[in-house]
């Protein structure tokens, strides 16, 4: 694809750095993607299954347009993508300039091991002595000190830890392919020349130097100086002045002339100091006064080597940062109520425990206890430790223990059996994404995960058996103790250990617990112009929260790179490979083998290879080299592959190799797609063969197999790919509230136009009727500057009062027909559609709503507020009930803003008159992440919070003149009745998404009427159907600033589509041979992507090419092959099995 | 169901009855043709023919156990597109049951078709019909009707009922439009007629006919029946599973297959234009075969013949009807019938699809769900 100008820096390479990273490559930005750690994912490739579909799921964020930009390959194993400079084990230095032109200094911890050489054998970790606790797996097992970077990762990935690495270089010695460079440390390249005739002085001085780990020498005289200076590099040279001979002042003066670079620090007596003044002008940078001790020097050399390092970082320029650089975890050990962590082995966190029955983690997804290896068949899950607790001075909620709980319980129970018994112990279970609360009663009921209420105060040890005790006071004060096996700690967020430095060095506030703050009625954007934050950078997030946060910062980068001229892409790439046409030619495949000193294929007999693969007419030679990468010159190899007349070529052999000859094979003319690489080099014959070197013919054999199959798999594939699908670049928003004007001014803010649809008279929805937010801040004067906005953005087209009444087309080219209201028929022509019809407030005729006044919805009483109908001041006793008709049939699920509202309300009628007794009567009170401190002010402001359960809801009374409620209050234990002036209801959130209007975008809603997303965490904005989003209310519950983000993800998704002239098709891709299809169309019905459709006037199939994922689901259900995938033919498949066997 | 009706025999002749019935549908100004069996003059065949003129339809004989070809195939070629004129099809059950599932797959339509089921008695082979029938057209007919009705279809020694025939639990024609009834009553009075859709109701109404009650006796004999079909079915399978429970067995079981691919020509469900096997797809190069036979050190020609009926079963088990009709045609008599069943049970029951039955049930391959069979995909939730 044409690559833009503009350049963006993501810190951090968790799941949210990779969603920013790929959104902003997929509209053609390069990205500079910077993780600290030796493999991407964050916390997320540390978990094997995420709620809430206990799947992983991470490929989904794969681009889906233009797939051959990059790999299609597991997330876990690596990010390929051509716009995407990935830099790991890398930390961002310096950051200078402003939005649009950021100077960014990097610098990468050096890895110990080439990973071009390394083929991933493990043999120096086989050999290696050092054993040390393996933080990938929480410290449950050992690793060594050289080691694969993480269980997923690709095969050269291996790295050394310095920090416990004791140079033995056993490795080196090992390693088949000298991939180890057991390089020094940084310090001992920092080489310093000690010059004193003083023997005892250049002495202890070289000795503290030494000491602290950097490289010295000595010299007793100028001219022995000189000498060494001549010799070899120095980086630093400590010089006496008065020396008999030559004296300083000369020695710098001619070793400035010898090594211009190098810096020179005079040595003093008091006496001479006037001469180490003057010998600055000279060049020298500064002087010591002898005698000096080492903590006047080393503050001195440590500056000098700081400085030496900082200019061996690479420097880059980009227009926008995306700070992504996730949260860490309470340490329990560290407060002031452990519950045994850290000192009774059985306890772990949450993410421990991740650890623990992971797949990949030390048990191999059998998890034992630890510690003794005892059988585990009681766990208990103890939540909000460290959060929702003042005393640890964590006043908020960590947002997604509660669900991560869930799911391990759920995830014990898959690994340990049924008869595993899962209790967790919570204040309030906080299910409230989209799907969760279902995904916690599934766990309930089928899962038998046990939820006890109640507070978990103590954990006891038994000594002998190593098993623990909970001790718990439930809602009512009785006191409970219950033995388990293990006990598993939720232990809540702490923000990035460096966020002091980060805050500083990228400009950020802080809020008042050190997590980064983003402006009013954001949840990306940072106080300062071009730095986006995104993830649990600002508070812990789940996947979906993450994805639609990182797509929206990546937005916001865009806007920014293109409003800083970013958006130009110079010269088109050029497109042609100067490869011959080949596709009437029959195969001709030529396969270059590398033998790599024989340490891979120590079993080959050239002439019997080609004997047997030159039974199959299509090979026509084998070339069998040893060490391609340091052996023929390119010119020969190219002459050499050229004198065979291949049409394709098949390379065995390491990836140094291998690139040279991909190299040497597209300037002989072969075109690209059809060169491929045969893994004959696979880890599982390198890891097999110290045990089967008594098998070499079954070695041979199976490579024999690889290289079959490879020629199989060539000898059929095509060159060719189908033409682009042309987009028209324009959008169309249906919805014109503030997800709406979100989505459409950050398209049109990128020069395309937006046709923005609203079926009322006014821009705004919800926002026309809510006064402020929780945390204060005023609606109106918001929404009117987004209202201006866009309806004088001169890209847009507001078409008010008016519906969509057809659609059809696919990504790319989509035409509609909208009614306007006066009867006008308007036809549009788009690219791509963002859904943000919004919702409301569910209507609700329970608890006497509509059959009292002083019954009335949270809506009601905002507009009654507004109307001063209500007035506070004449109100004594106030009841909220919440979950009115909400997380029970047949609106089960929470909407996650209504416990929100609730203290919002309650805290403004407390303001207002603080004589009100206010009671809110809730069932688990969902004030998530930082909204928490709000319910704690609402506590101590004195309004009561009354739990109730599913079976003894509040009763109201509305037949008397003053209406009462009556609840069950479990701490005193007794029904409560209560006489209330008014009785609130939360309702919670119905969406505004009719079947009707979801099937004229050939788009479906989940069980409970919101859009139905492609995936519910990986894809969370993303229609099944290509060039189709949706977001807002309509998407899912959520208060103003997701409903933002989740707008700007959207845009950002689009903006995937629109940002291309055309969509190119991949080259993996469905085809329709019309000749042999039965038109039966199955295939249609078949194809997840929407990519088929049945053309009436042709009577034939087509198929959007760019739309097609070359899935195959058609190919298979295709009972002819009628429908085939270029790529991947069934002649083809069949030989390659063949092959194996 | 509507209310049932009488179609009167006169003089006991029920194919009488029947044919002046047709002839009276024929006679509806907006029938355009009917679609029959119909005896040839000369030979001892039932074909089924289009008949415009009604003077042919006394030559048709839907009663015979005559059973040459699946006709939904034939009744595919003229819906596939609007014919124009609405046409009235005479069927067995499992012809329309076929004919349903064809519909599914595009392969016809039901619009413009007046579907007329028949109770089915069941059916010979092609070569026992042909000797049987030797003795005399409308006579031969009527002695298997009745030897049927009385629970003896074989009324000539050596002769009996297909295999599939006398395991098929489908004697009454679902689906059909217009269901004629003879089992379970006097057939030499009356016949039942029953409009199953409105379509069907609509055409009754003209025809004026009287109503009546559906007799106890009807539903009995009908139980009576399904239950020794099904009884006879179960036993059948489980032979047919023991012939078949490993690829060594069924290599064997399928040893005569010359790859002539009859049976697929034969199958009403299999609908493509060109099947895969005569495709490129198995064209190999001469070299393979060297290989094949160097490597296992011989090599069956013709080859891919398990690979082919394999294949058959996975396309198309899960709309079999079992009619039959691969039996029929199979040169080697390889008893596929058996095999295609025996199969065919197991994969429509796993997805709750019954082939042919309903015509709003999608074909279970076209269906997405997320969380299925986590037993085979090792996925849990």
């Amino acid at each position: 694809m044409n690559r833009k100008a503009g350049c963006a820096l993501i810190v951090g390479g968790g799941i949210s750095g990779m969603r920013a990273a790929l959104d902003l490559a997929e509209t053609g930005y390069g990205v500079t993607l910077v993780e600290q750690a030796p493999y991407l994912g964050g916390i997320v490739s540390r978990l094997d299954h995420q709620f809430p579909t206990n799947h992983c799921g991470m490929c989904r964020m794969l681009p889906l347009l233009d797939r051959e930009s990059g790999s299609q390959s597991c997330l876990r194993k690596d990010l390929v993508h051509e716009n995407i400079d990935i830099r790991l084990s890398t930390q961002v230095m310096t950051v200078a300039g402003d939005a649009g032109g950021y100077e960014v200094s990097l610098r990468e911890q050096p890895a110990g091991v080439d990973r071009l050489k390394c083929v991933g054998c493990g043999a120096c970790t086989q050999v290696c002595p050092v054993e040390v606790p393996d933080a990938f797996n929480s410290g449950l097992s050992m690793r060594k000190a050289i080691y694969p970077a993480a269980p997923y990762r690709v095969l050269n990935s291996y790295r050394i830890d310095f920090s416990a690495c004791t140079r033995c270089g056993a490795c080196a010695a090992a390693c088949p392919t000298g991939a180890v460079v057991l390089r020094e440390m940084e310090r001992k390249q920092f080489r310093v020349l000690v010059v004193d005739d003083e023997l005892i002085v250049r002495d202890s001085i070289r000795e503290w130097l030494m000491e602290e780990g950097f490289d010295a020498e000595m010299a007793g005289s100028g001219q022995e100086a000189l000498g060494r200076l001549g010799g070899s590099a120095f980086q630093l040279m400590l010089l006496d002045i008065k020396m008999p001979g030559m004296d300083g002042v000369e020695v710098l003066k001619k070793a400035k002339e010898i090594a211009p670079q190098i810096n020179v620090v005079m040595m003093t007596a008091y006496a001479t100091v006037e001469t180490a003044i003057e010998a600055m002008k000279t060049g020298a940078l500064e002087y010591l006064i002898k005698p000096f001790e080492i903590d006047v020097l080393m503050p001195m050399v440590e500056k000098r080597f700081a400085e030496f390092m900082a200019a061996r970082d690479e420097k880059i320029r980009v227009g926008a940062i995306v700070l992504a650089g996730g949260a860490a975890f309470y340490n329990p050990a560290g407060g002031k109520n452990t519950l045994g962590y850290g000192v009774y082995p059985n306890i772990l966190t949450n993410a421990e425990f991740e650890r623990l029955i992971s797949n990949a983690g030390p048990f191999s997804g059998r998890p034992v206890r630890s510690a003794d290896g005892k059988p585990i068949s009681r766990i208990a899950w103890i939540q909000c430790v460290g959060s929702r607790d003042l005393q640890a001075g964590a006043d908020f909620c960590s947002g997604i223990c509660c669900m991560i709980s869930i799911k391990e319980a759920i995830l014990a129970h898959e690994k340990l059996g049924a008869n595993l018994a899962t209790d967790i112990y919570y204040m309030d279970i906080r299910a409230c994404g989209k799907n969760y609360h279902r995904y916690k009663e599934a766990a309930e009921t089928s899962g038998n995960v046990n939820f006890i209420r109640g507070r978990a105060h103590t954990v006891v040890q038994d000594a002998d058996s190593g098993d623990l005790k909970i001790r718990c006071v439930s809602v009512s004060g009785a006191e409970t103790e219950t033995a388990y096996d293990l006990v598993v700690l939720a232990a809540g967020q702490r923000p990035h250990p460096d966020m002091a430095l980060l805050a500083e060095k990228y400009d950020l506030a802080l809020n008042e617990w050190g997590f980064a703050e983003t402006l009013p009625f954001s949840r990306i954007r940072s106080r300062k112009q071009g730095v986006f934050l995104a993830g649990s950078f600002a508070g812990l997030k789940d996947i979906r929260e993450s994805v639609t946060e990182a797509s929206a910062a990546a937005l916001a980068a865009s806007r920014s790179l293109h409003q800083a001229g970013g958006g130009i892409a110079p010269v088109p790439a050029k497109t042609s490979t100067g490869a011959r046409n080949v596709s009437r030619e029959p195969s001709r495949i030529l396969v270059i083998i590398c033998s790599c000193d024989g340490m891979l294929t120590p079993h080959l007999d050239a002439a019997d290879i080609e004997h047997r693969l030159k039974k199959d007419p299509s090979v026509t030679g084998l070339l069998v080299f040893n060490r391609i990468c340091a052996g023929p010159e390119m010119e020969g190899l190219i002459q050499e592959i050229k004198s065979r007349r291949p049409n394709r070529l098949l390379i065995a052999a390491g990836a140094a190799c291998a690139d040279k000859v991909r190299d040497a094979g597209k300037s002989a003319g072969i075109h690209p797609a059809l060169i491929r690489v045969a893994e004959i080099r696979s880890p599982a014959f390198i890891i097999a063969e110290p045990q089967a070197s008594n098998e070499p013919a079954r070695i041979f054999q199976d490579r024999m197999r690889i290289l079959i199959m490879g020629i199989s798999e060539l000898k059929y594939a095509e060159p060719e790919s189908l033409p682009e699908t042309a987009v028209v670049r324009r959008a169309l928003v249906v919805g014109g509230g503030i997800a709406g004007m979100s989505a459409a001014l950050a398209i049109a803010d990128h020069g395309y136009p937006v046709d923005l649809i609203e079926r009322s008279e006014k821009l705004g929805g919800n926002l026309n009727w809510i006064r402020q937010t929780l945390e204060g801040h005023a609606v109106g004067p918001f929404l009117e500057d987004i209202r201006q906005k866009t309806e004088k953005h001169p890209q847009i087209h507001v078409y008010s009062s008016a519906d969509i009444v057809s659609t059809w087309g696919e990504a790319g080219r989509f035409y509609s027909a909208v009614a306007e209201r006066d009867g006008a028929v308007v036809q549009l022509e788009h690219g791509a559609v963002i859904l943000a019809t919004g919702g409301g407030e569910a209507p609700t005729q329970l608890y006497g709503h509509g059959a009292h006044p002083a019954v009335m919805t949270q809506k009601e009483l905002e507009q009654s507020l507004q109307s001063n109908a209500v007035d506070p001041e004449k109100l004594e006793s106030v009841v909220m009930i919440q979950c009115v008709g909400s997380r029970e049939a047949p609106r089960n699920y929470c909407s996650r803003i209504c416990c929100q509202t609730a203290v919002k309300q309650a805290l403004y009628l407390k303001s207002r008159n603080p004589a009100i007794q206010i009671y809110v009567l809730y069932r688990d009170m969902m004030t998530v992440g930082f909204s928490e401190s709000y319910y704690t002010k609402a506590r101590k402001a004195g309004i009561l919070f009354i739990p109730y359960t599913l079976d003894n809801k509040p009763r109201v009374d509305t037949g008397r003149s003053r209406a009462a409620v009556t609840v069950f209050e479990p701490i005193i234990d007794q029904s409560l009745e209560i006489e209330a002036d008014l009785i609130v209801l939360a309702t919670g959130v119905a969406p505004d998404f009719p079947q009707q209007l979801a099937e004229i975008f050939e788009t479906e809603r989940d069980a409970d009427g919101f859009f139905q997303e492609a995936d519910v965490k990986w894809r969370p904005v993303d229609a099944m159907k290509p060039g189709l989003f949706g977001c807002g209310i309509m998407n899912a519950p959520q208060s103003i600033p997701d409903a933002v983000a989740s707008a700007e993800a959207a845009a950002q998704r689009a903006l995937g589509i629109l940002s291309r002239q055309s969509l190119p098709a991949g080259r993996i891709t469905a085809r329709v041979r019309h000749s042999l299809c039965s038109r039966c169309r199955i295939c249609i019905d078949a194809c997840p992507y929407h990519a088929r459709a049945w053309n009436a006037e042709m009577e034939r199939i087509d198929v959007n090419a760019a739309a097609c994922q070359g899935c195959g689901a058609c190919a298979a259900i295709c009972p002819n092959s009628a429908a085939v995938v270029d790529g991947l033919l069934m002649p083809q498949f069949l030989e390659m099995i063949d092959a194996c066997f | 169901m509507s209310t049932p009706r009488k179609l009167e025999v006169a003089e006991q002749d029920v194919l009488g009855a029947l044919r002046s019935f047709f002839e009276s549908i024929l006679a509806m100004e907006d029938t355009g043709a009917i679609l029959a069996p119909r005896r040839l003059p000369v030979q001892s065949v039932v074909m089924p023919a289009l008949i415009g003129d009604p003077k042919y339809l006394r030559e048709i004989d839907p009663l015979a156990p005559a059973f040459f070809l699946n006709a939904a195939r034939m009744v595919s070629r003229l819906s596939r597109k609007s014919p124009g004129q609405k046409i009235a099809v005479v069927l067995r059950p499992c012809e329309i049951r076929a004919f349903i599932e064809l519909v599914k797959l595009k392969q016809g339509a039901l619009d413009e078709l007046l579907i007329i089921g028949l109770d089915c008695l069941g059916a010979y082979r092609n070569s026992d019909y042909r000797r049987y029938a030797s003795e005399g057209p409308d006579a031969s007919t009527l002695k298997f009707f009745f030897g049927a009705l009385s629970g003896s279809p074989s009324v000539m020694a050596g002769i009996d009922l297909t295999a599939a025939c006398k395991v098929c639990e489908h004697p009454i024609p679902t689906g059909a439009d217009i269901a004629v009834g003879f089992l379970g009553i006097s057939p030499l009075d009356h016949l039942l007629v029953q409009a199953q859709s409105t379509k069907g109701e609509e055409m009754l109404a003209r025809l004026g006919l009287e109503q009546t009650l559906v007799p106890a006796s009807r539903t009995e004999a009908i139980e009576a029946l399904v239950s020794a079909r099904f009884h006879a079915r179960d036993k059948f399978f489980d032979q047919t599973r023991e012939a078949t429970n490993s690829l060594e067995k069924l290599t064997a079981y399928l040893a005569g297959c010359v790859n002539c691919y009859n049976c697929r020509v034969a199958c009403p469900v299999c609908y493509c234009r060109e099947c895969v096997f005569t495709t490129d797809v198995f064209d190999h190069e001469p070299f393979q075969y060297l290989q094949w036979a160097h490597r296992k050190g011989e090599i069956k020609m013709p080859t891919d013949t398990v690979f082919y009926h394999l294949t058959r079963l996975v396309h198309m088990s899960t709309a079999c009807v079992g009619c039959g009709q691969c039996s029929n045609a199979c040169p080697s008599e390889i008893p596929l019938t058996e095999l295609f069943r025996a199969t065919a049970v197991r994969t429509q029951r796993i997805f709750d699809y019954e082939a042919g039955m309903d015509p709003d049930a999608p074909p279970p391959m076209t269906v997405f769900r997320e969380k299925e069979f986590v037993e085979v995909v090792g996925l849990s939730e």
